[in-house]
């Protein structure tokens, strides 16, 4: 159960993606790990809002979205929290797109398609740091 | 810019879509110039382009081929094409070629920075799919699920 911590705690992800079947996926690869999907949103805006009231260990972000795209999303949580744990999970993943989710302190891509151990990595790793 | 060269760069995503994310082999035909508009196999997904290229990106298929893609994608079954996961379904898969395409191009012609908007979807019978005044490429695909076909229009951004 690579979700779980030493002390049996669930590691905590919200899922940020337009696409229900994605959020779907993701959730069928992260829960039988043992990580707990805390809270889901299909947009930048709600995701800002989501985040306030459930403070998550790890936010997995899509790029494209209506609404409030996932980068400008990024930004606002990055801002109220520096520290915050954040995977860009997109399809969408040129030079421009990473050097501006650099810019925001933010390293880690995981890109669509996705294979459920990739995304289960990419967790892992950006928890460990 | 070259439609027939810029197609290219979605025929590569969606052969690695389809055999990474579907376990399917494709065979692609050629690119061929479609003109104004094409006549829909009964689901067509259509993602818009902005920014330094403008235009639309359509995945046509079937709506049987819509249902099997859903099935493999998600690992459900599904019977009909009115069941919402098919279509979304159908639309992110059309969102992730075309975001793969985009990276792509976006990478090889630095400062384009296209970006996607979010899929469309459009199901029925006999539906004619018009892009006026644009010329599109078009590239069928060949699968074990039936044909799916990519249509690109692009133009420069003004």
């Amino acid at each position: 159960m690579k979700g779980l911590r030493t002390d049996g705690t669930a590691i905590r992800v919200m899922a940020v993606d337009d696409s229900p079947i994605t959020r779907k996926m993701i959730k069928k690869a992260l829960e039988p790990e043992g990580f707990e999907i805390i809270g889901e949103a299909g947009n930048g805006r709600d995701a800002v809002e989501l985040y306030n009231k459930v403070k998550p260990d790890v936010i997995t972000m899509d790029v494209t979205m209506p609404i409030m795209d996932g980068l400008q999303a990024a930004q606002v949580i990055k801002k109220q929290n520096p520290a915050q744990k954040i995977v860009m999970l997109s399809a969408m993943s040129d030079n421009d797109i990473v050097a501006e989710a650099r810019g925001w302190g933010i390293v880690h891509f995981c890109a669509k398609p996705f294979k459920p151990e990739e995304i289960v990595e990419k967790i892992l790793r950006v928890i460990s740091e | 810019m070259e439609l027939s060269t810029t197609i290219a760069s979605f025929v590569r995503a969606s052969n690695n879509i389809f055999r990474d994310m579907l376990d399917l082999n494709i065979h692609k035909g050629q690119a061929e110039a479609e003109g104004d508009s094409f006549i829909s196999q009964g689901f067509t997904v259509m993602v818009g382009l902005t920014g330094g290229w403008e235009g639309w990106f359509f995945l046509d298929m079937s709506q049987e081929t819509a249902i099997k893609m859903a099935s493999l994608m998600v690992g459900e079954d599904y019977h009909s094409i009115e069941e919402e996961e098919v279509l979304l379904a159908g639309a992110e898969i059309a969102n992730i070629i075309s975001g793969n395409a985009i990276t792509d191009i976006n990478n090889i012609h630095s400062g384009l920075n296209i970006r996607l908007t979010p899929p469309s979807i459009f199901a029925g019978d006999n539906m004619s799919m018009f892009n006026v005044k644009l010329n599109a490429c078009s590239v069928l695909l060949q699968s074990d699920i039936g044909n799916v076909k990519l249509n690109v229009v692009m133009k420069e951004a003004k």
